[in-house]
C-alpha cells in the first residue's frame, strides 16, 4: 500500500510512542540491576529491562530508515518535550511492589498492542510483533506470576500490592491516551486505537488481578494520566533524560 | 551526603548497625535442581540450582539463570530434597570386572568359522568377490 | 584475593591436618593426586571444607558487590550499544555471585548466613570494589582490567580438586571472557577518541592501576600451610605468580594503545622472564580492606539496603513446611 506523507507523519508519531514507552520503562527497571530482592530475580528483572530497551532499539531503526535521525542521537540527545512515552514509564522505580505492578499493567497493554499490531497492513510492525512475541510472553509470565502470588501471599505484601496498585492505576490508563492521528492509522489499517487496546486490557488485567486477590477502583474514580503522549511529562522525565545522557553528551564529536 | 552513585543518591541508605542478621534463616527459599534440555530430542541435563519458594517460581527463575545465554528447549526443575542420589562411599558398586566381554558386541566374531565352512563346502566368499570389483573400479 | 586462598589468623597457629584421620586423609589425598575432583557428600579435611567456604563466599560476595561500582554506570551509559552490553555484563556478575553461592552452599553454609556476613563485615570481599568508579573511562577499565585479573584467577582456580567450584567457575569463564571483549573494546574506543575520551581513559588507569596491582593480593609468604592448600588443590598458583601472568598478558596491550601506566620501573627483565615493578603500598591495601577505603562503607550499606527492601518479597513466600536441603552439586 502506498503512504502519503500526512500518514507518514502519524505513523512515525506511532511509533515513538512505542518505543519511547519501552525505552523508559527498560531504563527503569534496569536501576534494579544488582539491588533486586533476591538474585535469581534480579537476573531475571535485568533480562526484561534489557529486552525492553532492545525493542525499543529496534523501533528507532525503523524510524531512522524512515528518515529520523540515528537511534542514539533520538534516545539520548532529544528533549524530554520531544519524547512521546507515558508517565506511568517515567516514575523512579520506588519500592518492588511498584516497579513489579507497573511492569505488569505495562507488559499487558504492550502485549495486546503488538498482536494487534501482527496483523498491521505496515509489515515493519507486522514483523516486529513476531520477533518479540516470545520475550514479551516471559515478561507476561513474569509478571502475572509475581502479582498472583503476591496479592495472597501474606498481610504485608497484600497491603503493598494493592496499595502499588492504586498507586499506579490511573498513571496505566495513560498508556491509553488517545492521538490526534488515531482516525487516520485507523483507516489505513496499522493501528485499530488505544480505546480498542484499553478494553482488551482491562479484560485480560482483571482476570489476573481477580486471581491475586487485588481490586481494581471503581470506573467512576478512573483519572487518566494524560499528556505523555502529547510531550508534557512529569518531573521525573527530564532529569532521568539528564542521567542517560549525560557521558553521551559530553563530548559531541566522540564515538561511544 | 553526596555519592557518586546516582542510584545511592536516591535510596534512603540505612544505618551501619553491624551484628543484625538481615536475613532470617530459609528467607531465600529452598533450592531446586535445574535440569536444561538444549534440543528437542537430546537429554536433559543438571546445570546447576535456583533458590525459589515454590515450582513456579523456580521455572521462571532457572529460565533467565540458565537459559538466556544457551539454546534451550526445554527446562525442568526438581526440588533438591526430591532427589535420591546414590553415595560415592558406594562408587565401587559401579565397578566391573573384565570378565563381562560377553555383553560387548566386540566380543562377538565368528568369521573364522564361516570361512573354514565355506572352504570345505566350495561356497565362494563374498567379500572377495566384492574386494576384486572394488580393485576393477580403482583401475 | 578475588578468591586465592589465604590463611586465616585463627588457624596460622596451628596445623591444617591436626586431629584428623590419617587413613581418610591419605584416601582424600590420593584422590586428589590422581586428578579427580572432590564432590560435596565426600569425606573431607576441615581445613579443606573451611578454606573453600572462606574462599568461594569471598569470590561470591566480589561478584554481587562487584556489581554496584559498574551498576552506577548503566544509567549513564553512552548510546544504546554499550548501555545494553553493561547491563548484560553487570547481570553476568550478579548471575556469577549466583553460581558460587550455590557452590558455596554445597558445603554446608547457607545463603542467608553467608550473605549476613557479608553486610555485617565478618565476610571480605575483593579490595577493588571499595574504589570508587568516578567516570565513564573507569568502567571500561574495570571491564577490561579487572575482569582481566579475575579471569586469570578464575581460569587458574577452575583447575581445583572442589568439583562444584570448577563447575561454576567453566561456566563463569565463558561468559568472562564476553566482559574482556566488551572491557577492551570500550578502552580502544577511549584511547583511540577525541582528547577528552582519551583524557578519560588515561585518568582512570591512573587512579586504577595501584588497585589493579593489589588485585591478586599481597605475596604470599611461603609456609607449611601454603604447601597444604597447594597440594589439596585449594591454592592452585601464588599470589606473585598471577600477577606476573596479568602483567605478561596486559601491560604490552596498554602500551600498544600509548597509554601510560604510572610506574617508571615497570619492565619485563628478559633475562628472568619475570615483570620488575614498583612494589603497591602493601599498607594501603591493609587499610582499605580492613574497612578505611574510600566506599567500603557506601558499598556494605547498599547492599544492606538491597536486601531490606526485598525481605518482604522473600518473607512473603516462605511457607511453614518448606525445609533446606544442601543443594547436591
Ligand atoms: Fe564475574
Ligand atoms: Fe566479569
Amino acid at each position: 500500500m502506498s503512504i502519503n506523507t500526512g500518514e507518514m507523519k502519524d505513523i512515525k508519531e506511532f511509533l515513538y510512542k512505542i518505543a519511547d514507552d519501552q525505552l523508559i520503562i527498560g531504563h527503569r527497571n534496569s536501576e534494579w540491576t544488582g539491588l533486586g530482592p533476591v538474585l535469581e530475580e534480579d537476573i531475571a528483572f535485568s533480562s526484561i529491562a534489557q529486552d525492553k530497551i532492545g525493542q525499543s532499539l529496534h523501533i528507532y531503526e525503523i524510524l531512522h530508515s524512515m528518515g529520523e535521525e540515528v537511534p542514539d542521537i533520538i534516545a539520548f540527545a532529544r528533549k524530554a518535550k520531544d519524547f512521546r512515552c507515558s508517565h506511568l514509564t517515567e516514575y523512579p522505580i520506588g519500592e518492588y511492589d511498584f516497579s513489579l505492578m507497573r511492569n505488569f499493567f505495562f507488559n499487558h497493554a504492550e502485549h495486546l498492542r503488538f498482536e494487534m499490531l501482527a496483523s498491521s497492513s505496515l509489515e515493519p510492525l507486522a514483523n516486529l510483533a513476531k520477533k518479540y512475541k516470545g520475550e514479551i510472553k516471559y515478561h507476561i509470565m513474569h509478571s502475572d506470576t509475581w502479582v498472583k502470588q503476591l496479592g495472597r501471599a501474606n498481610e504485608e505484601s497484600h497491603t503493598r500490592m494493592q496499595s502499588a496498585l492504586d498507586k499506579t492505576f490511573n498513571l496505566a490508563l495513560g498508556i491509553f491516551e488517545e492521538s490526534d492521528f488515531a482516525d487516520a492509522l485507523r483507516e489505513v489499517k496499522v493501528f485499530d486505537g488505544e480505546s480498542v487496546l484499553q478494553d482488551k486490557w482491562f479484560e485480560e488485567i482483571s482476570s489476573i488481578l481477580d486471581k491475586a486477590g487485588l481490586v481494581i477502583p471503581e470506573r467512576s474514580k478512573w483519572v487518566p494520566s494524560y499528556g505523555g503522549r502529547k510531550g508534557q511529562h512529569t518531573e521525573y522525565l527530564e532529569p532521568m533524560l539528564e542521567e542517560m545522557g549525560e557521558v553521551f553528551r559530553l563530548d559531541p564529536k566522540a564515538e561511544w | 551526603m553526596e555519592y557518586i552513585d546516582p542510584r545511592v543518591n536516591r535510596m534512603e541508605l540505612p544505618a551501619n548497625d553491624d551484628g543484625k542478621e538481615i536475613i532470617e534463616s530459609l528467607e531465600e527459599w529452598e533450592t531446586y535442581e535445574v535440569f536444561h534440555q538444549k534440543k528437542r530430542g537430546e537429554q536433559h541435563i543438571h546445570v546447576g540450582i535456583v533458590h525459589a519458594a515454590n515450582p513456579e517460581i523456580a521455572l521462571l527463575m532457572a529460565k533467565e539463570a540458565f537459559g538466556r545465554r544457551r539454546q534451550t528447549a526445554n527446562l525442568w526443575v526438581v526440588k533438591t530434597s526430591a532427589v535420591t542420589a546414590t553415595d560415592y562411599e558406594d562408587q565401587d558398586i559401579f565397578e566391573t570386572t573384565p570378565e563381562k566381554t560377553y555383553r560387548e558386541a566386540s566380543d562377538y566374531y565368528c568369521m573364522d568359522r564361516i570361512r573354514k565352512y565355506q572352504e570345505e563346502h566350495g561356497i565362494e566368499d563374498r567379500k572377495e568377490e566384492r574386494r576384486k570389483k572394488k580393485e576393477v573400479r580403482v583401475k | 584475593m578475588y578468591g586465592n586462598a589465604q590463611i586465616d589468623i585463627k588457624e596460622k597457629s596451628k596445623s591444617l591436618i591436626e586431629g584428623e584421620d590419617p587413613v581418610k586423609l591419605a584416601e582424600f589425598e590420593a584422590r586428589i593426586i590422581r586428578g579427580e575432583k572432590i564432590e560435596p557428600k565426600d569425606w573431607m579435611p576441615k581445613a579443606y571444607r573451611n578454606q573453600l567456604i572462606r574462599m568461594i563466599e569471598q569470590h561470591a560476595h566480589s561478584e554481587i558487590i562487584g556489581a554496584l561500582p559498574e551498576g552506577t554506570w548503566i544509567t549513564r551509559a553512552p548510546g544504546f550499544r554499550r548501555k545494553l552490553a553493561l547491563m548484560a555484563k553487570v547481570q553476568d556478575e550478579v548471575g556469577h555471585g549466583q553460581l558460587l553461592y550455590s557452590a558455596a552452599e554445597t558445603l554446608g553454609k547457607t545463603r542467608e548466613s553467608m550473605i549476613n556476613d557479608l553486610i555485617n563485615g565478618k565476610s571480605k570481599y575483593s579490595n577493588v570494589f571499595n574504589y570508587p568508579a568516578l567516570t565513564w573511562g573507569d568502567t571500561a577499565i574495570i571491564a577490561w582490567l579487572i575482569d582481566a585479573g579475575a579471569i586469570i584467577n578464575q581460569v587458574t582456580n577452575s583447575k581445583g580438586s572442589y568439583g562444584p567450584y570448577c563447575r561454576a567457575l567453566e561456566r563463569i569463564c565463558s561468559e568472562e571472557s564476553f566482559h574482556l571483549k566488551y572491557g577492551h573494546d570500550n578502552v580502544v574506543y577511549l584511547a583511540t577518541g577525541t582528547a577528552q575520551q582519551r583524557e578519560l581513559v588515561q585518568d582512570a588507569l591512573t587512579r586504577w592501576w595501584q588497585p589493579i596491582m593489589h588485585f591478586h593480593g599481597p605475596p604470599d609468604k611461603v609456609s607449611e600451610h601454603t604447601e597444604i592448600l597447594m597440594k589439596w588443590k585449594v591454592k592452585m598458583a601464588t599470589n606473585d605468580e598471577m600477577r606476573q601472568r596479568f602483567l605478561d598478558e596486559y601491560v604490552p596491550k596498554i602500551w600498544d594503545l600509548g597509554l601510560t601506566i604510572p610506574d617508571p620501573n615497570l619492565k619485563k627483565n628478559e633475562s628472568t622472564g619475570q615483570w620488575e615493578y614498583t612494589e603497591p603500598d602493601w599498607e594501603e591495601f591493609k587499610r582499605v580492606i580492613n574497612g578505611g577505603g574510600p566506599c567500603n562503607k557506601e558499598r556494605l550499606q547498599v547492599r544492606r539496603w538491597a536486601e531490606e527492601r526485598g525481605a518482604w518479597v522473600r518473607r512473603a513466600l516462605m511457607k511453614p513446611e518448606q525445609k533446606y536441603t544442601v543443594p547436591l552439586a
